[in-house]
């Protein structure tokens, strides 16, 4: 698939991607290397894995990191209690402690957890690693063995190896800082913040009958609220959940007093509103932007704040 | 215009010029790998060469930040330059590092550190190459321009301190000390050789070591809670003389403690845990440069804040012991470091204050950043040999939750 290829399909399925995320994506497949994503919360990081399981009509199977994981929990456990009623039966039946052996360690009785279920498809799946920052070095290093071998040890049944390698998909909010080992075996991708154009796109894919209008409003707020000095900057999900917000209160355009009503779709700290307060002008501003007497083409001056780095 | 006259030759002196100039990590699989890629990329348009080879070769954020300029200046040598192979001809060594980096736009506006900055828009990493030439170059130059201004206003900094390895005795007082840290049990019961909780599961699996019958016991308990421990040092003029003492401190707690992240600052700050972490392997190096900052004026308000936005959330928490090894001599309002101290307040498990000035006679925490401070610190203490650490352990109280 090139990268053209990707950028449809995955509008096709309500996500909007760029052209340079999309080769990253192709570079996956055809690399067959896992790709790190980082960038800021709720840019939808997660979400284009899913994407890319849907895209690619496959299983996606999500591995969430937490602190304290370890190895087992990712990979494989024995069903004790029903290994133990098989005990039990067999016993009934006479069978003897060979056969019994033999049965009770096999796959029935295995609980595949994501890694090994991973390895064991008949088609690629999509493996999302999510939020790898969350998990314990030690797991990082155990996780590296199984990116690079695609082969795991099972000691009552032996070496399981992967018929077909995943997609692998890392996720990362920089909790910590990620081993070089583990950079160096992926590729790298930082997903920022989208651009006016490319949220406006986002509105229209993912929220159903939003008005042109609206939508324009609601990415021209969200692109002045992340250039101010937030604690917690409103990424593309908070967009979403207000846009939704906005149309069920039956809201066709964006005013002071909405904002103020569904302020807390999009500021989750409280100090925030007072940061908000103190930028009322630049607000209203993009609020009134794409007025009917003006065109939709400008930023009405709001380049400087809006987008820092220009 | 290229250097050589293949692209596998041209790709390799790309890499060379990434890895010595930018410090990228690469090595003989990612030039493997970047190969592969532009096998199934269209190599006639640069755009997509770009996009292709920025995931394989940066594997960092500042990495891909850089990659693009890093690219036009290899590929379209300004100003009449040689081939950029040549060490002495490439065209990037007009400008100083730092001028290439995002950072000199942070420097300037002593805006929030690395990671709370606004992130690149995404034109503006896909910006064509003659975008790159011309506006980037203007806005660059203009950085650089004021970098230097600062750099030479800030004459009197000095350099970056060396780290060195702690010594046993630093080593044993900071392992004790981190142990005497308890900061409670975790929610999950895990597997214990005794506990309080019987563990009927793993007794079961067990006993198939011996036929099914239950002849050994399994228990559960609940683990004590890690730790986690954040170091801020002040690296200050005005701390010259003690910052010693307080990245001994920092580099004998990485080397007990699992979780440590360490941070520096004077006007604006920065994590250096991995520094810190390779002196506790043993391996003495000297701390990075901070932005022209080490030695300089400290504006203690202005990097807590930062500090709080940009790493807290994620580092702060209930298991959080917050080490702040400053003077409290603060150029900014006081306003600003009782907020932010406020904000650490509220998360962490315990705020541990080193001041040095303690030491000296008379000395009563009276001023301003200081007096700010002062009632959201839970132990105020310093801390100059190894028996300090010790006795530090006793004088830590932590807020029961």
């Amino acid at each position: 698939m090139d990268p053209a290829t990707i950028r449809a399909r995955f509008q096709e399925h309500g996500f909007i991607v760029g052209e340079p995320f999309a080769t990253a994506l192709q570079l996956v497949l055809a690399l067959e290397k896992p790709l790190l994503i980082e960038g800021p919360a709720g840019v939808g990081k997660t979400e284009s894995a899913k994407t890319l399981a849907e895209v690619l009509g496959t299983r996606l199977i999500r591995l969430q990191c937490y602190e304290g994981l370890d190895a087992l929990t990712a990979l494989y456990e024995w069903n004790y209690p029903r290994q133990l009623l098989h005990i039990r039966l067999a016993e009934a039946r006479g069978e003897s402690a060979d056969q019994q052996e033999s049965e009770i360690f096999s796959d029935r009785f295995l609980l595949k957890r994501p890694l090994l279920e991973a390895i064991t498809q008949d088609r690629s799946p999509v493996l999302l690693i999510d939020e790898i920052d969350r998990a314990d070095e030690a797991f990082e290093a155990f996780l590296l063995e199984v990116l690079a071998e695609w082969q795991v040890t099972i000691p009552e049944l032996g070496t399981i190896r992967a018929r077909h390698k995943p997609a692998v998909i890392l996720t990362s909010n920089r909790t910590r800082e990620l081993s070089d080992a583990l950079r160096r075996r992926c590729l790298f991708y930082w997903l920022p913040y989208p651009t006016l154009e490319e949220e406006v796109a986002i509105l229209h894919a993912r929220v159903p009958g939003v008005s042109a209008r609206l939508a324009r409003q609601v990415a021209d707020v969200m692109q002045v609220l992340r250039g101010l000095d937030l604690q917690k900057a409103p990424g593309v999900a908070e967009s979403l959940d207000w846009a939704m917000a906005l149309m069920s209160l039956h809201r066709d355009h964006l005013d002071a007093d909405a904002l103020a009503q569904t302020i807390g779709c999009i500021l989750k700290v409280r100090e925030d509103h007072g940061v908000l307060a103190s930028h009322r002008e630049a607000l209203s501003a993009a609020m009134d932007g794409p007025s009917a007497d003006r065109g939709l083409e400008t930023d009405f001056g709001l380049g400087t704040v809006s987008r820092p780095g220009r | 215009m290229y250097p050589f006259a293949s692209l596998p030759d041209n790709l390799a002196a790309f890499c060379r010029v990434l890895a010595d100039d930018h410090g990228f990590r690469i090595g003989p699989r990612e030039v493997h790998d970047a190969i592969r890629a532009l096998e199934v990329t269209p190599i006639g348009d640069e755009r997509a060469v770009r996009d292709a080879l920025r995931p394989v070769l940066g594997s960092t954020r500042d990495e891909a930040a850089v990659f693009d300029a890093a690219f036009a200046a290899f590929f379209h040598p300004r100003r009449g330059l040689g081939p950029a192979g040549r060490s002495d001809a490439r065209p990037f060594d007009l400008r100083p590092v730092a001028a290439r980096r995002p950072a000199p736009r942070r420097a300037v506006t002593d805006g929030p550190p690395e990671d709370a900055a606004a992130p690149e828009r995404r034109g503006d990493e896909a910006a064509d190459a003659m975008g790159a030439e011309t506006g980037d170059d203007d806005r660059e130059d203009t950085a650089a321009a004021r970098l230097r201004a600062r750099a030479s206003a800030m004459d009197a900094a000095g350099p970056p301190p060396d780290l060195q390895a702690a010594d046993a005795a630093w080593r044993q007082a900071a392992r004790a000390f981190a142990r005497r840290i308890e900061v409670g049990r975790a929610r999950a019961w895990r597997p214990a050789p005794r506990g309080p909780r019987f563990d009927l599961r793993r007794t079961l699996r067990g006993s198939l070591h011996t036929g099914g019958e239950v002849l050994l016991t399994r228990w559960r308990d609940r683990p004590r809670r890690r730790p986690r421990f954040v170091v801020i040092v002040d690296g200050s003029r005005s701390m010259h003389p003690y910052v010693g003492p307080a990245l001994r401190l920092a580099v004998a707690l990485t080397a007990a403690a699992a979780d440590v992240d360490v941070f520096a600052f004077s006007t604006t700050i920065r994590r250096v845990t991995s520094e810190v972490r390779l002196a506790a392997l043993g391996l003495p190096r000297a701390l990075p440069e901070l932005h022209h900052a080490w030695g300089g004026g400290t504006s203690l308000g202005d990097c807590l804040t930062a500090f709080v936005r940009g790493w807290a959330e994620r580092l702060v928490a209930r298991r959080t012991i917050v080490i702040v090894a400053s003077d409290g001599l603060d150029t900014g309002r006081p306003a600003v470091v009782r907020e932010a101290m406020a904000q650490l307040h509220r998360t962490a498990a315990a705020i541990v204050w080193l001041n040095p000035l303690l030491e000296t006679p008379g000395y009563a925490p009276t001023a301003g950043g200081m007096r700010a401070a002062r009632p959201f610190i839970t132990t105020l203490d310093w801390v100059q040999t190894p028996a300090d650490l010790r006795r530090l352990a006793g004088a830590v109280r932590l807020r029961r939750w």
